[in-house]
């Protein structure tokens, strides 16, 4: 019995810490984003008189994936550009983690560069960045790459890949997060492994393949479902600015912009879905501890 | 690769196998750094150097006239700058503190404590990290309204408190806090309150550092709650005020070109400062976020 009112008690206790936090989010997260289900289905009218809704089944929905002209191009071109940015800043946050990871000095300093985008790509300033041209990486055009992409290919997939050369500088920007994941994955390999391996004369290069590759693996993933998130919901993408003009447009409104919205919700799921499925079969993988 | 020495603890001093490591790491590292001198050096451009053709990426004749210009310019206003610039540091700092400790309380509870639902309310927030943010603007404009927040201090503070990125680092910092701790403390007589001051907060200091960077960055920048919520001019923040000031406001867009620069400057530089300040304990919680 006693044990009983401990239980309650902690329960209590429980739902006490968590209760602040819990009121801000159901009030300002969890209802909206409820609320915006609800909106998708009707067209919203935004007037001085407040907001009126009229129900539309789901014509937004159907709208958006027959007559659209704008956004089911964009999304698409979006997926595909972040079909080629996730393997790129995978590769260059593994490959910038391992340098770190070497016997150096001043490992600090090179991890807070690395660091350092954290706070440039929030917002308002990634964005002045951008206008004012500093995101461009010019040597690729010089050395006629450019051209070598639209003779050579497909425009459908060449394009994506001119705009990320076009965006070079700000993929790598994206990836100082990722860095520090590997870092972190890379520093709990037990240093006598390497020792072992090297004393049974293995090479530097199978080490990697054979010690360093497999012991980061669940980091990779962690590392791809991060990208994923934090490429789908950064203020910069075509997609958010296309459902933001269309939130305050005449025609279509606010209903029709929060539809969208779910679509892009929806897809960065199945994504997420697809890469947890072919990265995630592994046995030394736990979802439930991997985080976003 | 070649001198592979994982084994060995970090050299004391320089060694020429070490400098094939620079090379690649401060190559990569001045990529990273090129914005920031970019736009720094964009502010001190004199008019007929942003203008350029072809632009050059150094400035080469720096001066003030830029900041003289955004000075000149915000004293005709009726408002001063310092006005918005204090509700921006109200504003900011009360998320910031407020935000933590609801996060570190929630975060505590949801990793030791055993109560209902605890799950559902960490899989609900992962899930609202991936909601795009603009969508859900109308319904939240509803709540804040009802909730008699517009033209309202409060209204700029409350709605960002709920932070879906703060309780998911703190809580995977928190899981690494040994439960043996916890017990011990409590056969000792702490309390809840006394485990949660006492030893969970300073072990989970390295998230809250990477919280504050978040926060302070989401509420330094933060133009939207100005924008809808707020009617009054005298509420309106520093960071609305400066996208008043370079966007359609000013007649004469090559002059408002140099305002810009300046006022971009002026507002990515606090980030730098905290991020300067906080940077060493941010990598710590990257390192340990998310993983085992």
């Amino acid at each position: 019995m006693r044990n009983f009112f401990a239980k309650r008690r902690e329960m209590m206790t429980g739902y006490m810490f968590v209760s602040p936090w819990l009121i801000g989010f159901l009030l300002f997260m969890a209802w909206p984003i409820y609320f915006s289900l609800n909106l998708s289905f009707h067209k919203v009218i935004i007037s001085s008189e407040g907001i009126k809704k009229t129900w539309l089944g789901w014509d937004n929905f159907k709208y958006a994936f027959l007559s659209d002209p704008k956004y089911l191009e964009e999304l698409l071109t979006f997926i595909k550009s972040v079909i080629f940015m996730i393997p790129i800043i995978i590769v260059f946050a593994m490959l910038v983690a391992l340098l770190i990871n070497q016997p150096i000095r001043m490992k600090g300093f090179f991890r807070a560069i690395f660091f350092l985008p954290v706070v440039i790509t929030s917002g308002q300033v990634v964005k002045e960045l951008f206008a004012q041209g500093a995101a461009a990486a010019p040597i690729v055009e010089r050395y006629g790459i450019v051209q070598y992409i639209q003779t050579n290919m497909d425009p459908s997939w060449g394009e994506p890949l001119l705009n990320i050369i076009n965006q070079l500088i700000v993929i790598l920007w994206y990836s100082g997060v990722q860095i520090l994941i590997f870092l972190a994955g890379l520093q709990k390999v037990n240093t006598q492994i390497y020792e072992a391996a090297s004393i049974d004369g293995a090479s530097p290069w199978e080490i990697f393949w054979k010690i360093t590759l497999p012991s980061i693996k669940p980091f990779i993933l962690v590392n791809i479902i991060y990208t994923t998130v934090d490429l789908f919901t950064n203020s910069l993408n075509d997609v958010i600015e296309l459902i933001k003009v269309h939130m305050f447009q005449i025609d279509t409104g606010f209903g029709y912009a929060t539809s969208l919205a779910w679509i892009y919700f929806t897809v960065i799921f199945v994504l997420l879905l697809i890469v947890v499925a072919i990265f995630g079969r592994n046995d030394d993988y736990n979802p439930r501890q991997a985080g976003r | 690769m070649s001198a592979f020495q994982g084994s060995k603890i970090n050299p004391t001093r320089f060694h020429r196998t070490q400098i094939k490591y620079y090379l690649f790491l401060i190559l990569l590292a001045v990529f990273m750094i090129l914005p920031i001198i970019f736009m720094f050096s964009q502010a001190l451009k004199p008019l007929n150097e942003l203008f350029l053709y072809p632009p050059r990426f150094l400035v080469e004749n720096p001066s003030f006239k830029n900041f003289y210009d955004l000075i000149n310019v915000t004293s005709v206003t009726v408002i001063p700058m310092t006005r918005f610039l204090f509700n921006s540091i109200v504003m900011t700092a009360s998320v910031v503190v407020l935000s933590i400790l609801i996060s570190a309380m929630a975060g505590f509870a949801l990793s030791k404590m055993q109560f209902k639902s605890k799950r559902a309310i960490f899989e609900a927030n992962i899930i609202a990290l991936m909601f795009v943010p603009a969508s859900v603007a109308i319904p939240r404009y509803l709540i804040v309204n009802q909730l008699g927040l517009t033209d309202n201090m409060l209204g700029h503070i409350i709605p960002l408190l709920a932070l879906p990125v703060g309780l998911f680092l703190i809580k995977q910092f928190v899981d690494q806090t040994p439960n043996d701790l916890i017990e011990a403390a409590k056969i000792d007589g702490a309390g809840n309150f006394g485990v949660f001051w006492k030893i969970v907060i300073p072990i989970i200091r390295p998230a809250m550092a990477t919280v504050a960077i978040l926060a302070f960055q989401l509420a330094w920048n933060n133009t939207e709650t100005s924008e809808i919520y707020m009617n009054k001019e005298t509420l309106r923040t520093f960071a609305f005020y400066m996208t008043t000031l370079t966007g359609t406001g000013l007649e004469n867009r090559v002059a408002g070109q140099g305002i810009a620069a300046a006022a971009a400057l002026i507002m990515f530089v606090p980030n730098l400062i905290i991020f300067i300040f906080l940077q060493s304990r941010v990598i710590d919680t990257m390192a340990h976020s998310g993983l085992k």
